[in-house]
């Protein structure tokens, strides 16, 4: 196979299969296309849940809000199989649970988390996959096919990398979502990954979150691209970029990457450029309000993912009339939202989850010390 | 001499105001330390006063930045290097050991190294088992590092003034729990704190509790418990690890006879079964018991609270390890 070097910023891979199509949202169903925006309202509405949780003093730790991020992690995981594998972090908690999501959001069989299962992962109780042995985003599900992540960023891309190889190996044909920031490109790590991948055509996608900050530092303090994208060159591998305010585009773009992959071509790396809407976690919100110009925020949420979605679908003519005007949770934040706000089964649903989580124990005592040592059979 | 009453935090800020001012060839750097101010807000105002020049933001790059101030070291600068956390500072371990720690000598005594590694080090809370991590012991196992665990306000002060005037490598360890501590210090911009000298934090004559960092403060909660008991125990603070000043623990074992150490990191091979080794090799005929040894659970640190505080060690548990001695 000849080499596909050179692609740099190109919109599309240069492939050797050329049929992957530029816009695969196109071959979307208005089902699939109405699904989508719901599932924007239930990723929005599982952080203003939390917030709303942590202001009530019901829930403790920190919460990385994924505010105006959501098409990212919707866009990029809607058109995954349901055996390929994902590799969230701190900023991604929805992403547990969107897994494989078209499968049924409550379909036990399904290769994702269940809301239960994440929200008692959020607790810290019993009910999560890791028995609250760590919290957040930092569990897996192997059965799932979602990679735990740790808090050394860029940390798992490499891990993400090993579980495709392997698969590889076995003769499967799986490919790896790995989510980071674009500060967490600067670890050296992430280059080894990409390398690594680039060399084996691993099929790794590393979608690139640029919300624009890291913690209190700005993207030029983090690397000096005009398009992060433009790493990938010093790869050979492709370099996409989306418009992480745009579910579609973020489909598009990272299925190009999925589809790529998977015909054995290797890595990718997709840019989705967004906008991070309040502090880095909300122990930060009094504080990020200091340092960012409020024109910049103004103008990096002035695309709610909802919004742009919403137009979308009017635009093909699948919301019409009243449905159009129904449910209008863009650009509010979690303070100025309601429940009418949202279609009644994103309530539902997460409310299900809160609740199965506040009613479960925490682990015992006794669980503290086991399982650091599988026990050889 | 008139004291100050301050936080551990703001005893580290002053500290680094004063050693700033009177050298220009002390400089910051790390992630989100300039603009932002810091996480902890150690650095807060040093922005603002000295500017790009002198307080440098860093990419999230761990790594790269403690080889780029060993090299700023190395060329004649002073850096001083803040991890986020120290739990960051695995990430830079490879530079450390075998730049940092080892330029002096493989120079042959031609190339100094003068940089202080700071940072918080430690468990806060539910921080769970990436956050939680205790460096120290793993950083005094290298030869060619000093390192330092202020426990008290005037100490995080005044070693702190040692660190940077030192030309050797200090990796200095903070810890996020006491940063709100407040204490007193003497009110005088020269005083400092020598390394490789421990001290008597509580006088006592029944066992010696031997801790540093955070680990001292419960050591003087646990004895105020023992008081209770009609136990009267003595507090010594380590201080400093490397070096590392055996005859302070000593003397107190000699007059006591008896001694727990006292130690964050996990039970197995941390820098508190160093100390025990010493006092069990050096002063068995001075012992009237073994020498105890509380540290932490052998398990990664973990998110649930009730399981958290059972890997952490406490007042109760100290309290509970002289008991079974006496
Ligand atoms: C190796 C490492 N260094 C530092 C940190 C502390 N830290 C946690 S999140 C963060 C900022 C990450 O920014 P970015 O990668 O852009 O992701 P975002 O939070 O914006 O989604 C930092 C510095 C860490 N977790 N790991
Ligand atoms: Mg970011």
């Amino acid at each position: 196979m000849s080499s596909t070097s050179g692609s740099a910023t190109a919109d599309k891979p240069k492939s050797e299969d050329s049929s992957v199509p530029q816009r695969p949202s196109e071959a979307l169903s208005k089902d699939e296309c109405l699904e989508l925006f719901r599932l924007l309202y239930l990723a929005r509405y599982f952080d203003v849940r939390l917030i709303k949780e942590k202001k009530r003093g019901r829930l403790r730790g920190t919460l990385y809000s994924s505010h105006n991020q959501e098409a990212v992690l919707v866009g990029s995981l809607f058109g995954l199989q349901a055996n390929d594998w994902i590799s969230p972090i701190h900023r991604d908690m929805p992403a547990f649970f969107l897994k494989d999501i078209r499968a049924g959001w409550r379909n036990p069989e399904r290769k994702g988390m269940s809301i239960e299962e994440v929200c008692c992962q959020v607790w810290g109780k019993v009910g999560s996959p890791g028995r609250a042995r760590d919290n957040w985003s930092h569990i897996g599900k192997r059965d799932a096919k979602i990679i735990h992540s740790t808090s050394m960023l860029a940390g798992t891309i490499p891990v993400a990398a090993g579980v495709v190889l392997a698969d590889k190996l076995n003769g499967g044909n799986s490919v790896v979502l790995t989510f980071n920031g674009e500060g967490s490109t600067a670890q050296g790590i992430f280059h080894e990954a990409i390398n690594f991948a680039a060399v084996h055509k691993l099929p790794v996608i590393t979608i690139v979150e640029n919300n624009q900050w890291a913690y209190g530092t700005p993207t030029e303090l983090e690397y000096s691209l005009p398009d992060f994208a433009r790493r990938a060159d010093g790869y050979g591998i492709p370099g996409l970029i989306a418009d992480g305010q745009d579910v579609f585009d973020v489909y598009d773009k990272v299925m190009q990457a999925v589809e790529y992959a998977r015909a054995g071509n290797g890595p990718s790396i997709v840019e989705c450029k967004t906008f991070r809407a309040y502090g880095h976690g909300d122990h930060d919100d009094d504080r990020a309000v200091r340092y960012r110009e409020p024109d910049q925020v103004e103008k990096g949420r002035e695309r709610d993912p909802i919004a742009v979605c919403r137009k979308k679908l009017i635009e093909k003519g699948y919301l019409k009339g009243e449905a159009a005007k129904k449910f209008f949770a863009e650009g509010k934040n979690a303070a100025e939202v309601t429940d009418e706000d949202f279609p009644p089964e994103v309530v539902e649903y997460l409310k299900e989850g809160i609740e199965f989580a506040l009613k479960s124990p925490v682990p015992d005592e006794a669980e503290g010390a086991m399982w650091v040592f599988k026990e050889n059979a | 001499m008139a004291t100050l009453e301050m936080t551990y935090r703001e005893a580290l800020q002053k500290s680094m105001f004063e050693e700033m001012d009177k050298n220009a060839d002390v400089f910051l750097m790390g992630e989100d330390i300039g603009r932002y101010e810091g996480t902890f807000k150690v650095t807060k105002g040093f922005f603002p006063k000295y500017g790009t020049r002198r307080v440098v933001d860093t990419p999230i790059t761990e790594a790269g930045f403690t080889g780029i101030a060993t090299g700023a070291a190395m060329a004649g600068l002073r850096p001083i290097v803040e991890f986020m956390t120290m739990s960051f500072s695995i990430l830079a371990l490879d530079q450390i050991i075998n730049h940092t720690a080892k330029i002096h000598y493989m120079s042959n005594g031609v190339v100094k190294c003068p940089i202080v590694l700071r940072g918080p080090g430690g468990a806060a809370k539910q921080l769970s088992a990436q956050h939680s991590h205790s460096m120290d012991g793993w950083f005094a196992h290298v030869p060619g590092l000093k390192v330092v665990c202020p426990a008290t306000v005037a100490d995080v002060y005044g070693m702190l003034k040692t660190a940077i005037a030192d030309d050797n490598p200090v990796v200095f360890y903070e810890h996020p729990r006491l940063y709100a501590m407040k204490g007193e210090l003497p009110d005088d911009p020269n005083f400092t704190v020598p390394f490789g000298k421990a001290q008597i934090l509580r006088e006592g004559k029944d066992i010696s509790l031997v801790g540093y960092s955070l680990m001292t403060q419960i050591n003087l909660q646990a004895a105020e418990l023992l008081a209770q008991d009609g136990i009267d125990a003595e507090v010594v603070d380590v201080r400093s690890l490397l070096p590392l000043d055996t005859e302070t623990i000593y003397a107190s074992v000699r007059k006591t006879h008896r001694a727990v150490v006292v130690y964050e990191d996990w039970k197995s091979g941390g820098f508190g079964s160093e100390i025990h080794a010493r006092i069990s090799e050096d002063c068995f005929d001075d012992l009237d018991a073994p020498v105890g040894r509380v540290g932490g659970l052998n398990v990664p640190m973990p998110y649930a609270r009730n399981l958290e505080l059972l890997a952490v060690t406490n007042e109760n548990d100290v309290v509970a390890a002289v008991k079974k001695l006496l």
